[in-house]
Parts: structure tokens; C-alpha cells; sequence
């Protein structure tokens, strides 16, 4: 049995998985202590995803918008950008960094943001603010590349060679605030240095009695110089900060280890043999324990209520195919793989080979540059047959509409509560992940009457 | 000084021509505060584009047409899964969005063809849906294309389909206004008039300025159809394309929401002799006001009373409890800009809310006549307020209530103020008779909620803790 791999044949988008490239620019923008971006292009371009960062996380992130009208538009709207600047480093003290993210309007205007960039350095001679041009036409990529480019964009204009350190750069690629805290709980049970980018732990902000505590980034300017002076970088996405490891690794010798998105359990035994092998710190009885408590419930699922199970998943390449991998581990069949944009590397992804290669009996299809369409399609004329969805909220009304069950995972997942604060990387996120999963066939068997007395001695 | 002056505004002066405090005695006409012009970039503005002004808003409602945004896919994905506005048809305006995708290469040569296919490709999948909006989007307006051209082609090789072109680019005008006009001065000229309805009654009207925000279009069609009126079309709540079509039909043209769609209704009125009747389908007394009005053009006079005397019998004393419980409250509304002037009274009337202050996005000069009119004396009026302002609003007003969208709703809880969604609601309908009291509910439930008395409780402070339980003091441990 196979795994193929085909591009959406429809030149339209129904549904689409993804948003443009500025939205992913912007996330990684929040992800910054003392940043404001600065969104260069019309208003809907920062309101919408500011929106669609309330819609995940229900929380109100910062950025502004250089609000080209007509006029700019016409005649250039670069003097747009030079205001924005000014009024936020007035009204904003504190803010130390202001991307400045082009959009498909000011791209194809041709606003020059890397000269205006040199221009602002001069304008605040004294300033310690930072300004970054990030490219981000909307009519490439998506809100991936859009991530990935600002990312790097962040590091190239940043980082600085100072004191060698003894930390390790982990650069996660687009994760929850859960996730996030997953990964720091392993380092701090290895005893190892890291930096991470970007931290976001504290975009799931409390409301304390002084009413003073927001939601915000946590990496630092600091952090993201000193990226530099690293000991070894580890990059857990391929096609969410990849590029910029490898940067670090070229322009400042800093080692570069990719590893697989750590979802499921080999790729977080993946994770932590390469911190050993980094650190030199052998991996400690404790995470040992945390794999097998995650085995043990995995397996009261698996065979009983996983097996055979066809799955369809939809997201990001490096969610979707961890998401896969995890999968086969407990059983489940990932019959099904839509991810949302185009690139040439998806070709080559190791991933993808390793799909290829495994010894299912059953066939695996994966559609690249898909929307949701394709999904609601397929299972409409009969072509796929599923028992459980995995992927963001906007695709809801295929599982509603459809009867399927379906478990939330990636960005956005506004229709349930609280998801952006629970991992699925790491052995507690299979946990959660395999337990999301079950509860929510269990629930289907109740409300379809499908052999709902099954659930009494598992 | 009438205008204010925030402090957070220090660096961009120009913005004290844009907040009033009423004062008593004044002349208001001479301190209108400065709106519908441009945005200061960079300032944290609460605008959206035009293009979200004339496809989130008023043509993403339609019930059975594809919405194709020629454009790369943000402005899709960004217009989707974001509006609260169900349909009688399984809500198939709120499951779908379209793109043409637009790609770089398309930019350099032209996206055109890539819309003919888009737009065949749309109506090969859903074979039941004959309609479609076409929206361009700011990279497809400033290559050039010709929309309008493709679609007459479309037009002419599927005679079956009909295709609606909004010009409307994101960077066009300074709010999502201009979207709002573009999309209704395009309807009138290019679709009114080719659709015949079927005529059912001698009392026809067009509602006119309401976008079925949880429904509360149909709750008010309720009303209507009991008075025995034929509704021609709503523009645009829970409607059909085609019903759209067959506007200059009817015999009377009812307004709600003034900003976004009384441009239609003019147009109306000038082209077809249709009158304009505003009303405020917001709010208890002003629904009363509203169907009596209509009641007295159709003579309907005793079905408008009937209507409003059982309409009270039920839900009044339901107003009244609130009304008891709310009364003195502090609000503030910080939305578009007509609830504005739909709300501040009735809240008052109804339900002895002060709302103290205000703030519009996108409202006109009018918007603020009305509503510094209808408003309180020592309330703050604020055109195109900026994220600083609302702090400094804060600490200024002190409200106990804020309607306003989620985002600015999970800022403000961080303050311990709760929220009620001003845009899309919590527990709708809130128009109409029923509405106000949903309304009412939802605020007394926001404002009594145990959550912001245990929000100022710090269990740090040993006085609190002392209160619960015996613990060690700071010396003993």
C-alpha cells in the first residue's frame, strides 16, 4: 500500500486552511517582549489577525497598521510607515522593536522598507529601538513562510556575535503557550541552558487583583542577540524557523540540529537524544517515566478503540505529519493529509519518505496546497470514509455537517475552550492528545447510540 | 476646552478634534468632533477596511450567493468564521468562503484568467447556487482587473448565473464605510430593478440597514408579518440575492442602520419615490416607536397597538426587573458607530443605564450629530478612538460595563470589567422587544458575576486570607 503525494488540482480556494503570509509575521511579532509591528498595507491587514489572535488565544495582542488610504497607494506610502514609526515610539516608550511587515498592497507598490529602515536608524540616532523589514507580499507562501520569513528577518537584523555561551537556541516553530511550556519542562529536567523563541508562555496571562498583568511575548531583544553566541541551535519545524538555524549556522557558526516536530513519542525520543547528544547530559529517569506513564495510557486506547480508524488531518506540514506519525504509534490510520499551502520542499520532506516507506495495509493520500473543500468533497461523494478530523476551527462545519468526530488541534481552535493552554508536542501532549482523541469517540458513541455500553470496563 | 485632549495623545495633537465631553448649555454643533477622515498610522486605530465593509458586513449575509474575493487569501480566510449571522437555508453564508488564491505570477501577468477559473470552478462545485458576489481586494485593484468584464463574460456563457462586481480595495477610503457605500450605490445601479417579486400584500416594505445579527432579523420580521407587511427584501438579514433585486418594489423603505445602508435607501427614494422611514430596532419604547410609525403609513394603526400591548404584556415586566436592578450603572460603547445613537437613550429609558462614554470606528459627521444629541450630558464622545485612549477613557469614566468586540473585551478583563460583544452580541437577538431584554439579561449577568469580586481578592494580602482561614503569619513561618 502507498502514500501518495498530489497538489490541489482547483486553481480557486474554498475554505482555506491558512491565511497570508503578514498573519504569520505578526505572530511572531507578539511572540517579542516590547514589540510593536508595525503592519504596512490597509487596516483590515492588522485587524482581522488581531482578531484572529482573540478568536485562539482570548487575548488581545498589540500591532499596528500603517493605514494606507488611496492616496498611498497611489503616489506611496512609505511616508505611512515613518508616521506609524513615530507615534508608536512616542506613545509607546517602552517598545524596543517594530517590525515593519509589508502586505500585497505595499509590495506591489514597491515601498521600499529596507531604505526606509536605514533612513529610521538615522531619524533616532539615539534610539534603542529596532526596526526589521519583514517581507511578507501575501501572494506568496502563507501564514507559515510568513513566520518563517519573519523569524529569520528578527535573528538577521538582531543577533550579534559577543561571549560564546553554553545555551542551546530552540527555536519551536508555531506553537501554544502549552507547548511551549512542555519543551521548557524537559530542559529543565535535563539541566540544560536554552533560550527559546519565541516565549510565549505568558500570552496565557492571569488576571491578577492589581490589574496589571497583559498578554505578551517574553523573548527580549537580549535573548535574540545573544542567539548568536549559542552553543547549538535546535529547530523543531522545518518550515517554521528551519531557515533561520541554518542562518545562525552560516553567518555565526552556531551548530544547527532540525529535529522532527516533537509529536508522538519517537519524535520526542528524538528530541531529547539530541539534547543529550548536545549537552552531554544523559536524559534523566524522571522523563523516562513521563514516556511510559504516556505509554501506558496510550495503550489502554489503542487496539481497544483506535485501531483502524481512519483519520483525516489538516494544518501545517510539520503538525500534520508529526500528527501522522503519532497516529500509526497508537493505531490510528492517517488515511488523509491535507496541508495548506505550497512549497517545494514538502517533495523532499524526510517525513513524507518515511510515510512512504512503512509497511501499512492501507493507503495514505496527501494533498498539498488543499483547502477545505477538498475535504468536505471527498467525504460528500463518498470517496473517504473517516471516523475522526483532526485540524483548526475553521474547518468545523465538515465535521458537524458530516457526523464526524473531531478533535482540535494547530491555529485557530476558538470553538473549544482552553486548547491553546494543553500541549500535543512531547509525551504529555500524545497523552493529551491520544485522551482528546478518545473522549471525543466516546462522546460520538453516545450521542449516535453506538455501542455507548461499550465505555463501562476498558 | 469642550474638545479633549488624552495625555496618551500628546504626540499626536491632531487627535483632540476628535473627542467631545458634552457640557451643559453648549452649543454642540460647533464641537462635532472630526471623523470619517483619515487614520494616524501607527496610532492602534480600531479600523477594518472597506473591503470587510462591504463583504463582512452587508454581502457575506446573503443566504444563497458565493462570496469570490479576487485577492491572495487573507481577505478569504480573514472574512470567515468571524460574524454571528445565521440563515433560515443551514447558515451557508457562514460555512463558505472563496478566493481566487492570487499567486505572485498572477500579479506580474494579470489574474484574470485565474478568476474566470474561479469563478467556473465555484459554480461547477455547488451546481445549486446560481449567485455570486465578486469583491476585488487591494492587490487585485492595483493590477487592474477588470472584474466586472470577466463576470459579464461568466454571465453570458452560464445564462443561469448571476454575478454582482463590489469594487471596494481595503486602502479605499479611511474605515470600512467606504465599503459599505461602494457595494450600496453599485446594487442600486447594476441589480434593483431586474427581479420581479411576488407580491403577497398591499403593505410592502424594504428593511433596510440589518444584517440578522443572531437573528434579529427574523424576530422582527415576526412583528411585521403579523401586521400583515409583505417584506420585499431585507437588506441585508437573512435574504436572498434575488430578493435584493426586486427592492424598488415596495412601497415603503424602512432604515435601522443609517451609516451602512441609508445610501440605498436614498437612492431609492430618488429613483423610485420610495420613502425613508429611520427607526431604532434597538431598544423597548423605540421598537414601540418604530411599529407605530409603520402601523401609521400603512395605516395599520390598531395592528401596531396590538402588537405592542402584547409584546409588552410579556417581556415588560421582565424590563422592569432589570430595569430595577440596573439602574445607575455606567456604560460605555465602543463599536461602529450607529449603536451609538441606537443605544444610549434606549439603554437609559429602558433600563436606567448611563452610558458614559462612547467611541466610534468609522462613523460620520451625522453619526455624531445623532448621537451627541440623544447622549448624556458629561459623556465622552470619541471618533476613531485609539487602544491608549480607551485606558485613559477608563480611568476617566470608570464603567461597570463596556460593549465593545472580544479582543478589546479580553483587554478590558485584565481591568476586571466585563464585556458584552457590542458587534455580535452574547446571547442575542437583542432587537426588538424580546432583544432589549436579552440585552439587559446578559448585562446584568456580566455585571453581577461572582469572577470580579474574587479578581480583586489577593490571597497574598493576610488580611483577606485571615477572613478564611487561620494561616501562619509572615514572622511564624
Amino acid at each position: 500500500m502507498g502514500c501518495s503525494v498530489e497538489e490541489r488540482n482547483r486553481t480557486g480556494i474554498i475554505n482555506p486552511v491558512f491565511t497570508c503570509q503578514p498573519a504569520g509575521a505578526q505572530y511572531v511579532g507578539i511572540g517579542i517582549k516590547d514589540c510593536i509591528s508595525l503592519v504596512h498595507g490597509g487596516q483590515g491587514c492588522c485587524m482581522f489577525v488581531r482578531l484572529l489572535f482573540a478568536q485562539h488565544f482570548k487575548e488581545n495582542f498589540d500591532i499596528g497598521s500603517s493605514s494606507v488610504h488611496e492616496d498611498a497607494a497611489v503616489f506611496g506610502a512609505i511616508k505611512r510607515v515613518e508616521e506609524g514609526v513615530e507615534a508608536l515610539i512616542k506613545r509607546y516608550p517602552h517598545v524596543r522593536i517594530i517590525p515593519i511587515i509589508s502586505t500585497c498592497s505595499t509590495e506591489i507598490i514597491g515601498d521600499d522598507i529596507d531604505g526606509l529602515v536605514t533612513k529610521l536608524k538615522r531619524t533616532y540616532p539615539d534610539s534603542n529601538v529596532h526596526f526589521i523589514p519583514v517581507h511578507a507580499p501575501s501572494f506568496v507562501g502563507s501564514q507559515i513562510s510568513g513566520y518563517d520569513v519573519a523569524t529569520k528577518a528578527v535573528f538577521r537584523y538582531i543577533a550579534e556575535k559577543g561571549d560564546a555561551s553554553d545555551k542551546i537556541n530552540v527555536i519551536t516553530g508555531w506553537f501554544n503557550p502549552g507547548d511551549l511550556k512542555e519543551i521548557k519542562h524537559y530542559f529543565k529536567e535535563m539541566e540544560v541552558d536554552a533560550t527559546f523563541f519565541f516565549d510565549i508562555e505568558s500570552f496565557d496571562s492571569p488576571m491578577m487583583p492589581d490589574k496589571s498583568s497583559f498578554s505578551h511575548g517574553n523573548t527580549t531583544v537580549e535573548d535574540i542577540k545573544d542567539s548568536a553566541n549559542a552553543k547549538a541551535t535546535i529547530t523543531m519545524a522545518r518550515y517554521e524557523g528551519l531557515s533561520t538555524g541554518q542562518f545562525l549556522e552560516d553567518k555565526f557558526d552556531v551548530a544547527h540540529s532540525p529535529v522532527p516536530m516533537p509529536i508522538g513519542i519517537k519524535n520526542t525520543d528524538c528530541l531529547l537524544g539530541e539534547i543529550s547528544k548536545l549537552s552531554g547530559k544523559p536524559i534523566p529517569k524522571s522523563l523516562a517515566e513521563e514516556r511510559g506513564r504516556a505509554l501506558d495510557a496510550l495503550a489502554d486506547l489503542a487496539h481497544m478503540f483506535f485501531a483502524n480508524k481512519k483519520v483525516a488531518i489538516y494544518g501545517s506540514a510539520d503538525m500534520v505529519l508529526g500528527l501522522a506519525q503519532f497516529c500509526i504509534e497508537v493505531e490510528l490510520q492517517p488515511v488523509f493529509l491535507m496541508i495548506g499551502d505550497e512549497n517545494s520542499k514538502y517533495e523532499n520532506d524526510p517525513r513524507i519518505a518515511e510515510l512512504q516507506n512503512m509497511p501499512l495495509d492501507y493507503d495514505i493520500e496527501i494533498v498539498t496546497n488543499a483547502d477545505l473543500w477538498e475535504l468536505e468533497k471527498r467525504i460528500k461523494n463518498n470517496r473517504l470514509d473517516l471516523d475522526l478530523i483532526m485540524g483548526h476551527s475553521k474547518g468545523r462545519w465538515v465535521a458537524i455537517d458530516n457526523n464526524i468526530p473531531m478533535v482540535r488541534v494547530g491555529f485557530p481552535t476558538f470553538d473549544r475552550a482552553g486548547l491553546y493552554r494543553h500541549p500535543i508536542v512531547g509525551y504529555a501532549g500524545a497523552t493529551f492528545l491520544g485522551e482528546m482523541i478518545a473522549n471525543t469517540i466516546f462522546t460520538d458513541m453516545e450521542y449516535k447510540k453506538d455501542r455507548e455500553w461499550l465505555l463501562n470496563v476498558w | 476646552m469642550p474638545l479633549i485632549k488624552f495625555e496618551c495623545d500628546a504626540s499626536i495633537p491632531e487627535r483632540e478634534k476628535h473627542c467631545y465631553i458634552k457640557k451643559p448649555g453648549e452649543d454642540t454643533t460647533q464641537y462635532l468632533p472630526l471623523s470619517n477622515i483619515a487614520t494616524i498610522p501607527g496610532s492602534l486605530s480600531e479600523r477594518g477596511c472597506s473591503y470587510c465593509g462591504a463583504k463582512l458586513v452587508i454581502g457575506g449575509v446573503v443566504k444563497d450567493a458565493i462570496q469570490m474575493i479576487h485577492g491572495p487569501v487573507g481577505c478569504a480566510y480573514d472574512t470567515w468564521h468571524t460574524k454571528r449571522y445565521p440563515s433560515d437555508n443551514d447558515n451557508f453564508q457562514l460555512k463558505y468562503v472563496w478566493s481566487t488564491g492570487l499567486k505572485e505570477k498572477d500579479v506580474i501577468f494579470g489574474a484574470e484568467k485565474i478568476l474566470r477559473k474561479s469563478i467556473n470552478e465555484a459554480f461547477d462545485e455547488m451546481p445549486d447556487v446560481k449567485r455570486m458576489f465578486l469583491y476585488t481586494t487591494c492587490t487585485t485593484a492595483l493590477i487592474g482587473d477588470d472584474p466586472k468584464a470577466v463576470a459579464a463574460e461568466v454571465m453570458a456563457a452560464r445564462p443561469d448565473v448571476d454575478i454582482f462586481v463590489v469594487e471596494c480595495p481595503g486602502f479605499a477610503g479611511v474605515s470600512q464605510s467606504k465599503g459599505h457605500h461602494v457595494l450600496n450605490i453599485g446594487w442600486m445601479k447594476d441589480k434593483v430593478g431586474t427581479y420581479e417579486p411576488k407580491l403577497t400584500s398591499e403593505f410592502t416594505l424594504n428593511f433596510i440597514g440589518d444584517y440578522n445579527i443572531q437573528n434579529d432579523t427574523l424576530l422582527l420580521s415576526e412583528y411585521l408579518e403579523r401586521m400583515g407587511i409583505q417584506v420585499i427584501a431585507h437588506f441585508t438579514g437573512n435574504t436572498n440575492y434575488d430578493d435584493l433585486c426586486g427592492m424598488h418594489r415596495a412601497k415603503l423603505n424602512v432604515v435601522n442602520c443609517a451609516r451602512s445602508a441609508g445610501y440605498i435607501a436614498n437612492e431609492l427614494k430618488k429613483k423610485y419615490g420610495i420613502p425613508r422611514l429611520d427607526i431604532d430596532a434597538w431598544g423597548f419604547d423605540y421598537t414601540a416607536e418604530g411599529l407605530r410609525k409603520i402601523g401609521a403609513f400603512f395605516g395599520l394603526e390598531k395592528k401596531a397597538e396590538e402588537i405592542i400591548a402584547e409584546e409588552s404584556a410579556k417581556w415588560r415586566p421582565k424590563l422592569d426587573w432589570y430595569k430595577e436592578r440596573l439602574t445607575g450603572k455606567k456604560m460605555c460603547i465602543w463599536t461602529g458607530g450607529p449603536r451609538l445613537w441606537h443605544w444610549t437613550r434606549a439603554v437609559e429609558d429602558d433600563l436606567g443605564i448611563e452610558v458614559v462614554a462612547m467611541s466610534s470606528k468609522f462613523g460620520h459627521q451625522e453619526d455624531f450629530e445623532k448621537v451627541i444629541a440623544r447622549g448624556r450630558v458629561g459623556t465622552v464622545y470619541i471618533d476613531d478612538a485609539n487602544e491608549l485612549e480607551f485606558f485613559e477613557v477608563i480611568d476617566m469614566v470608570k464603567p461597570d460595563i463596556i460593549f465593545t468586540g472580544p479582543r478589546v473585551g479580553d483587554l478590558v478583563k485584565k481591568l476586571h470589567i466585563p464585556y458584552i460583544n457590542g458587534h455580535a452580541y452574547h446571547n442575542g437577538p437583542y432587537m426588538g422587544f424580546e432583544g432589549f431584554v436579552n440585552m439587559a439579561r446578559d448585562i446584568y449577568n456580566a455585571t453581577t458575576s461572582p469572577i470580579w469580586e474574587l479578581a480583586g481578592q489577593d490571597i497574598q494580602d493576610l488580611s483577606y486570607n485571615q477572613d478564611i482561614v487561620e494561616l501562619p503569619s509572615a514572622e511564624a513561618s
